[in-house]
């Protein structure tokens, strides 16, 4: 059985200053909710609030109607909540995974069960009696993981869970998660600052930039509407340019076409393209006058870096013709993978020049 | 009449052991108490439990006897010139140290641990308790020097026991005495068998401490 998070006016506020503010967020029972957002974002903060370990400066946080800063232990028990450090203790991986259980009077034989199960699960069973601390990181973390699953939770906080392992390592990680919680109805809420992570588990994911909700939607919703800049950013969108919206709805830059339309009112915008959505056409077609400043291969793809019009990252597959560094061209974006934020959204892009007819364009690092 | 050494060793070890663990009792609470809370005064308490730490222990002596005697506020009591005011006399010297030694184990721990044992729900005594056994190798190491620093006081000893053989004597006051005498090969003699039951207990302590960890870890 999952529980059900609800955050109400919640400020949180360290050293004097506002680290949090959540004016309303709802999470329903059995959803998985991710946060995503960039460091000092306001997420481990966000969680604690969860995990009832800290209580708010001002509003409510409540788990099935019950305040935080009034379930006491009780409620603490209905959460688990996996640091990002996995924080074990200084004994077997088994005993790890069975002293919660204990602590919440589980009698011993179904303790030693329960932990196999868990441990078995996130496939480290076979490390049970092996000293904690001396696992590597990647088995810590599936430990920490199971120790928090083995007590049968209402509410999951998991923090980075996959902080600190090399990519191959966390794919692996998050394919056992996702198996793990499968057959389970408990409440997730999972921060992270990568958007694959973030995004992979999600129902719903929270956009929290400088301890404010820029915004909250599927991930469908976020990839293909990001509400400004910052979200277009964390959820991955490689290049974020200044543009024009014309009145007849054709999106430019410097009076160059970039292949966009936008049914929205006409004034300055930003376009988010994924590097795959910047194709690269002949001179003499219509698109950004663009010229090639550098090319590096990827895997299965070269990343062609470009200036001009506008600074821009594109990602060419590799069997396609290779670009001369120094060769001109013209870009267009993919409308599928490409997004227009209209400037009155309140995008955190760096203004442009010339209020009405930007110029400036800025391919992310 | 010449009290067996054997009797002086033990009263010695006596003292010691009960003060140790009254100290240890009190000084591992008052410690973990002081890493842990956020209470009005922290720093104060703080900072009079590192002076203890310094404190000579004649003038501990010279206090307790003045609280003890006859005609002081405990007077009553009858604790002046007994193994159970030596005692006393000993907690107060040993507490500080062990208390000291106690907030820092704690404090050295990873900061996010309390938290992290209150998310995974301990209540609180499940949480100091765990705390304790995370730091269990400094504070058995804060038991020993507790100890150490009780049995190889004189000061307090001497003011607060008074060195009645029979009695009061120990093996730090007896060697003083000896000293007094010119009975420098006794005095030796006494100091070697001091050094061997100090080297005894603490190797027992050490022992346990070694247990301690491997049970910890299964």
């Amino acid at each position: 059985m999952g529980a059900e998070l609800n955050l109400t006016d919640v400020r949180q506020v360290r050293g004097g200053r506002e680290v949090l503010r959540v004016d309303s967020l709802q999470v329903a029972s059995g959803e998985h909710l991710s946060v995503l957002g960039p460091n000092g974002a306001g997420k481990t903060t966000l969680l604690r609030l969860l995990a009832a370990v800290d209580s708010p400066h001002s509003g409510a946080v409540t788990v099935d109607g019950v305040g935080t800063s009034r379930g006491g232990v009780h409620l603490r028990r209905r959460v688990a909540y996996a640091t990002q450090r996995p924080g074990l203790l200084s004994c077997s991986v088994r005993r790890n995974v069975e002293l919660p259980l204990r602590w919440r009077k589980v009698p011993r034989r179904l303790r030693g069960e329960l932990a196999t199960t868990a441990l078995e699960r996130l496939r480290v069973g076979h490390l049970a009696d092996r000293p904690a601390r001396a696992l590597s990181g990647g088995e810590q973390q599936r430990v920490s993981l199971a120790r928090a699953l083995a007590v049968d939770p209402a509410v999951l906080l998991l923090d980075e869970p996959a902080a600190g392992l090399d990519a191959q390592s966390r794919a692996a990680f998050f394919a056992d998660l996702e198996q793990a919680l499968a057959d389970r109805a408990t409440t997730v809420v999972q921060v992270s600052h990568r958007a694959e992570e973030a995004l992979r588990l999600a129902d719903r994911v929270v956009v929290l930039v400088d301890g404010q909700v820029h915004q909250v939607g599927s991930p469908t919703v976020l990839n293909g509407s990001p509400a400004d800049a910052s979200v277009a950013a964390l959820v991955g969108y490689d290049n974020l340019v200044d543009v024009y919206v014309r009145p007849d709805g054709a999106v430019v830059v410097d009076d160059a076409p970039t292949g966009l339309t936008h049914p929205g009112p006409a004034g300055p915008a930003t376009v988010a393209v994924f590097a795959n959505g910047v194709r690269l056409v002949g001179d003499d077609l219509p698109g950004l006058p663009v010229r090639i400043s550098r090319v590096t291969p990827g895997p299965g793809h070269r990343v062609v870096a470009l200036d001009g019009a506008a600074s821009l990252q594109a990602q060419l597959p590799i069997d396609a013709a290779a670009p001369v560094t120094g060769d001109t061209a013209r870009a267009v974006f993919d409308p599928s993978l490409s997004a227009v934020i209209p400037t009155a959204h309140g995008q955190h892009f760096d203004p442009a020049p010339d209020a009405d007819r930007p110029r400036r364009a800025v391919a992310r690092p | 009449m010449v009290e067996p050494l054997y009797e002086v060793l033990a009263r010695s070890a006596f003292v010691s052991l009960s003060a140790t663990l009254v100290a240890s009792v009190l000084g591992i609470g008052l410690g973990t108490m002081l890493a842990l809370a956020r209470l009005p005064g922290r720093r104060l308490l703080t900072a009079v439990v590192n002076t203890g730490m310094a404190v000579p222990t004649v003038v501990v002596g010279l206090a307790v006897a003045l609280v003890l005697w006859r005609s002081g506020p405990l007077g009553e009591l009858g604790l002046i010139y007994t193994v159970q005011g030596m005692i006393v006399a000993q907690v107060l010297i040993a507490t500080p140290l062990i208390t000291g030694i106690t907030m820092a184990a704690i404090q050295l721990l990873p900061a996010e641990l309390p938290d992290q044992l209150r998310s995974l729900g301990a209540n609180r005594a499940q949480l100091v308790l765990r705390l304790w056994i995370e730091a269990r190798l400094p504070l058995l190491a804060a038991a020993m020097a507790g100890f150490g620093h009780a049995i190889s006081e004189v000061g307090a000893a001497t003011i607060v026991g008074g060195n009645i053989h029979g009695h009061t004597q120990v093996m730090t006051t007896a060697i003083v005495e000896s000293v007094g005498q010119g009975e420098f090969g006794v005095a030796i003699f006494y100091g070697a068998v001091l050094l061997g039951l100090a080297f005894l207990i603490n190797g027992l302590l050490v022992s346990v401490q070694q247990r301690g960890t491997s049970w910890a870890r299964s």
